[in-house]
């Protein structure tokens, strides 16, 4: 039978608070949503530009290429934003169940016994901050290929065009994989919890 | 159906079971390394492609390729995420038993209150009944629709893969490029729409769970009111189904032909990715929710030990 002592555990006299990541989840999920719901609709808004300006009877080309830079530089900003709004929202769950199961222990009476970071998590952060370096250093080199369309040959252009779109894909991958990271330790911290506090009756009865 | 059942109020047994066997959370992070490796490969074919440029037809071939293979990528991540949370829906339940027990010998003896109705916790405004309240109606429809729109999602992104061959083949096919993006995005915007109702069915499992709990105790049950968040939450999945459906109407409309189609191809990328972005930012006040209505349970939880009413 498995009991928390099979699980890498911290055991502590008082409960403990959130660490570093999960009170920077508690605080930053907001900011960073705002900002993804305002980059969809400014991509959106660019993308109609563009597509006007194609639609027109003498499309100005230098400026159909730029927007072409601009509008996945905003979007991918966007995408940016809301998966790591995902990521620090579960860090927000993983903050709740570190200190209210801590909490729950010193109430009962117990050793306070807190799961070591799981290897699962630090998957989780690296792959977090990997997809979004990915991401932004795609946008930041759209924006360079935007600003350099009238020196640049179309070519040129054409190749840092499809060359970032596989960064940017790789990037919101490696963000997605890490996300399945940090909901796979809410499932390892579930089963720590689950078995812990059924112990808790027990150890008041000794 | 009795699958779904089994996931959303698993019974005593099945509880047991899942603690012995925890097959959801290896298979979602095997299948998120499959879905990785998949769309890395694509970005590998769009490097390729970027070094033939000079070629028109050779990079529209492989920017065909690349698209299909990316998109089922993704939709092979997001499945491995809907994987995982199985997992933690059923682990819910294993909680639920397991307070429950603690909580019946842990509990100091003390006469238990009439319910209140409403009242003010920590974490806002609640309810105090004398049983658990019934599942809201979205707790019903989430429950019901998780399965079905992550099976058609995943069909229907498998079917714009099999249009990406054709499209590889005719590049200069507008038709085929216009069935492959709408049917991917649609079938992707399913797939998230799959995943919200699933985040769904975990909060109520919270609430049921939760009123379970108390109700078992002879308590009054207290649980907290739907969130903004949780309003917000539904919204903006909402809109964002909506748009996804849209996009792939729009795309038909380009496939039975369009005066300039490159015009309607420039703002239906960023469009099919703003439904996306919708149903994300849903997830992301789902999840907000989650937290919300978990830190509530532990407050109450902790009264209980602490009062023993």
């Amino acid at each position: 039978m498995t009991t928390s002592s099979d699980f890498a555990v911290e055991t502590t006299s008082r409960a403990v608070g959130y660490n570093l990541p999960q009170t920077m989840g508690r605080r930053l999920w907001l900011p960073t949503l705002v900002m993804a719901v305002v980059a969809f609709p400014t991509a959106l808004i660019l993308s109609g530009v563009r597509a006007a300006e194609l639609a027109a009877t003498s499309p100005d080309g230098n400026r159909v290429a730029v927007l072409g830079q601009l509008v996945p530089a905003v979007q991918f900003v966007g995408f940016a934003a809301v998966f790591t709004a995902i990521s620090f929202a579960i860090a927000r769950i993983l903050g709740v169940f570190r200190k209210g199961g801590s909490e729950i222990q010193e109430a009962a009476g117990s050793p306070v016994r807190t799961l070591r970071t799981p290897a699962a998590v630090r998957v989780f952060m690296a792959s977090m901050m990997m997809g979004m370096v990915a991401i932004l250093v795609a946008v930041v080199l759209h924006l360079v290929v935007a600003a350099n369309v009238t020196t640049w040959s179309a070519e040129s252009i054409e190749t840092w065009s499809e060359a970032l779109e596989g960064v940017r894909r790789a990037g919101v991958a490696v963000y997605l994989f890490g996300i399945t990271f940090g909901l796979a330790t809410i499932v390892e911290v579930l089963s720590f919890q689950s078995i812990r506090i059924g112990e808790l009756a027990s150890e008041r009865a000794l | 159906m009795s699958t779904i059942t089994n996931l959303t109020h698993p019974t005593a047994a099945l509880r047991r079971r899942a603690a012995a066997q925890d097959h959801y959370r290896p298979a979602g992070l095997l299948l998120a390394t499959i879905g990785l490796i998949a769309t890395v490969s694509a970005a590998i074919v769009l490097w390729v492609g970027a070094r033939n440029v000079a070629d028109a037809e050779r990079l529209a071939e492989l920017k065909a390729i690349g698209f299909g293979l990316n998109t089922t990528g993704f939709a092979l991540v997001k499945s491995a995420i809907a994987v995982v949370l199985m997992g933690i829906l059923i682990r819910l339940w294993l909680r639920v038993d397991s307070i429950k027990g603690a909580l019946a010998t842990l509990k100091p003896d003390a006469v238990a209150p009439a319910p209140r109705g409403e009242i003010t916790a920590r974490h806002g405004a609640a309810t105090e009944t004398a049983a658990t309240p019934q599942p809201l109606p979205i707790h019903r429809v989430a429950k019901t629709m998780w399965a079905p729109m992550l099976g058609i999602g995943a069909m229907a992104v498998l079917a714009g893969l099999a249009v990406s061959w054709a499209w590889a083949g005719n590049p200069a096919s507008v038709a085929a490029a216009a069935w492959t993006q709408g049917l991917q995005f649609l079938g992707e915007a399913l797939i998230l729409a799959g995943i919200s109702f699933l985040l769904g069915s975990i909060l109520a499992g919270l609430r049921e769970g939760g009123g379970e709990v108390q109700a078992a105790l002879g308590l009054p049950v207290q649980t907290l009111r739907t969130p903004n968040t949780a309003k917000m939450f539904v919204a903006l999945m909402m809109l964002g189904v909506m748009a996804g459906i849209l996009q792939f109407a729009l795309y038909l409309v380009v496939a039975a032909g369009v005066a300039n189609p490159g015009a309607w191809f420039a703002w239906l990328g960023p469009f099919r990715e703003f439904s996306l972005a919708m149903i994300l930012s849903g997830i992301v006040l789902a999840l907000v929710t989650i937290g919300d209505v978990l830190g509530f349970q532990f407050d109450r939880i902790r009264s209980i030990l602490v009062t023993g009413k």
